[in-house]
């Protein structure tokens, strides 16, 4: 993959070091990307969805995120991506508080994340073309780099040659494919996939993780969350579950954790060295 | 923000909600149009109004029976004022045959004996004479004892400036009125065109676009609308006035003596940037109100 050029002065990104595998200081890149600190969240007084909820995510992660359905799964992304606020805690990406964040910041933090759901959230009468690029048209890019660039992602994302077909005219599983193309076309650090197979097939809905999995071999962080238990299983990636607010940690991944343990290792004993992509043993 | 992107993204909009715009585009050409007409009768109005005001005549109605001695008197004095250029005597045959040949009236008129029509001295004066000097020679020419009448014109010029005034009242109204139509009718449509794509706004505010960039196209959606609205207008009074010129210009222009003339290429400019101006101010002004993103 081609990596989005940190010196593009075309690209406003007020915070460019959101970015994967760009870093505003060397020791940015060893710390967790996201860390949520005692996070309270309550929609109504007398019954908070989050309690106390303590998260840490490691640069080049891919996490499950599961528990029951009201849990809480998809208020933890809405925090992240600030469609709501937190009553009470930090919530730190790339160690700023984005709980903070001025309201007319908000368009600038989302441009650092990429976000899936599973009702798509594509506009069904644009073209597949027009889907993705609008992620690029926001960021101001020239039209001759969002064309190539859409064309390349829309080649990863299995839709190569689709770009002018109407939205409406893909089934199911190719429209996600739309959704996953227009989160990655920009090089987010950090994605958000609140139940992204939850309206597939089992089989397209594997398919959509390998697709979510060859993201994260990059180095872009994931967050999957689902409460497809046939689809955890099939995978050794670090899960969570949310129970009463409260994180458990169900299951450490185990090609993360030990990946992580192995550049933590390596940084001791050669100082800053930065890893961009987790490895696998 | 990019304006080739904010162009294009406003044409799709335009597209997509092409049918809705035409409902609006169409209703408020007519609320343009009748600005417009207004703007039209207010421009010939004063047309006709600076034409009489810069004639300076005088009609001196003489008594039946006045000596032509007295008569004759009367005209060398006219004829000695400085400001005077002109002076004609019309006899009462003269006009009647005058009136008979202005107007196409029926036969039962032209039985009109001579003696309906009085007999005038016609006094032209100097381009430059003042109201209260031309008042001041009217009222000495009417001491004269084979004198009945003097008629200045004043009374009718300030009877037109009167109703020429109420006319820029009435106008300066209508184009409130229509300003408040454009804002209402266009607010009203980008809300139902937010609310039509809320499908795409929420996923451009999902990509981090900001509100400046999500509004923009519906701004320029909303000031194309008002252009188009006021330049149909101005297309339509231009067709209409085309078609009657030739017809005015016949009757009334014979009249009162001056051409009818079209709304002042300013008076077009204005109109039309005013439409796009008055448009992206409604359509903000309904972002504001409905688009809580
Ligand atoms: N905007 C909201 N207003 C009020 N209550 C809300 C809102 N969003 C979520 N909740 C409540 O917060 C709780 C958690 O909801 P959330 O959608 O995060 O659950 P979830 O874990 O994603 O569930 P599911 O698996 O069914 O998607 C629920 O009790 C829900 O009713
Ligand atoms: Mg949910």
């Amino acid at each position: 993959m081609r990596s989005f050029d940190p010196d593009d002065s075309n690209v406003v990104r007020p915070f460019p070091f959101f970015r994967a595998g760009v870093r505003a200081d060397p020791s940015a890149a060893n710390r967790p990307i996201l860390v949520l600190e005692d996070v309270y969240k309550y929609f109504r007084a007398d019954k908070p969805t989050l309690r106390g909820l303590n998260l840490t995510v490691e640069r080049g992660e891919f996490l499950f995120v599961t528990g029951p359905s009201g849990a809480g799964k998809s208020t933890l992304l809405q925090l992240i991506y600030r469609k709501h606020t937190v009553e009470e805690g930090r919530i730190l990406f790339c160690g700023r508080d984005i709980a903070r964040l001025t309201s007319k910041s908000i368009p600038y933090l989302r441009r650092n994340l990429g976000v899936v759901f599973q009702d798509f959230k594509v506009v069904q009468h644009w073209t597949v073309f027009e889907n993705v690029a609008i992620a690029l048209e926001i960021l101001d890019m020239p039209q001759r780099l969002v064309r190539s660039r859409v064309v390349e992602t829309l080649e990863r994302v299995g839709l190569g040659g689709r770009g002018g077909d109407r939205t409406s005219n893909l089934s199911g599983g190719e429209q996600q494919r739309v959704a996953v193309a227009r989160a990655i076309v920009t090089e987010p650090a950090l994605i958000l996939a609140d139940e992204p197979t939850g309206n597939l097939d089992p089989h397209l809905a594997i398919d959509i993780l390998t697709l979510f999995e060859e993201v994260n071999e990059t180095g872009t962080t994931v967050i999957f969350a689902t409460h497809d238990h046939s689809l955890i299983s099939k995978r050794d990636h670090r899960i969570i579950s949310i129970e009463d607010g409260r994180v458990s940690e169900a299951r450490r991944g185990l090609r993360s954790w030990s990946a992580r343990d192995i550049i933590s290792a390596a940084d001791t004993k050669r100082g800053s060295g930065v890893h961009k992509h987790p490895v696998a043993v | 923000m990019d304006m080739k992107q904010l162009i294009t993204r406003a044409r799709r909009g335009l597209r997509e909600e092409m049918r809705l715009y035409l409902v609006a585009v169409s209703s408020l050409a007519v609320a343009f149009l009748c600005l417009g007409g207004a703007l039209l009768a207010l421009t010939n109005l004063s047309a006709v109004a600076r034409a009489w005001g810069q004639s300076s005549r005088m009609t001196v109605y003489l008594r039946d029976g006045a000596e032509a001695e007295d008569v004759a008197q009367l005209r060398a004095l006219v004829e000695g004022l400085a400001e005077v250029r002109a002076v004609e005597h019309l006899s009462s045959e003269d006009a009647r045959a005058q009136f008979l040949e202005h107007s196409d009236v029926e036969a039962g008129l032209a039985a009109l004996p001579a003696e309906v029509f009085p007999a005038s001295l016609e006094i032209t004066l100097a381009q430059d004479t003042g109201a209260p000097r031309a008042a001041r020679i009217a009222e000495r020419i009417a001491q004269f004892r084979s004198v009945s009448d003097v008629e200045t014109y004043r009374g009718w010029f300030s009877r037109l400036e009167s109703l020429l005034q109420a006319g820029r009242a009435i106008a300066g109204a209508l184009a409130l009125l229509v300003a408040l139509c454009v804002l209402a009718v266009i607010g009203n449509t980008i809300r139902l065109a937010v609310a039509r794509r809320r499908e795409e706004i929420e996923v451009m505010k999902l990509c981090g676009a900001t509100d400046e960039f999500v509004r923009g196209p519906f701004v320029l959606e909303g000031s194309f609308q008002g252009f188009m609205s006021a330049l149909l207008a101005v297309l339509l009074l231009m067709g209409g006035f085309l078609l009657v010129r030739d017809e005015l210009d016949a009757t009334v222009a014979a009249l009162t003596g001056v051409r009818a003339a079209f709304l002042h290429p300013a008076a077009l400019v204005g109109l039309t940037l005013g439409g796009a101006a008055v448009g992206a101010i409604g359509s903000a002004l309904s972002l504001r109100r409905y688009m809580a993103v």
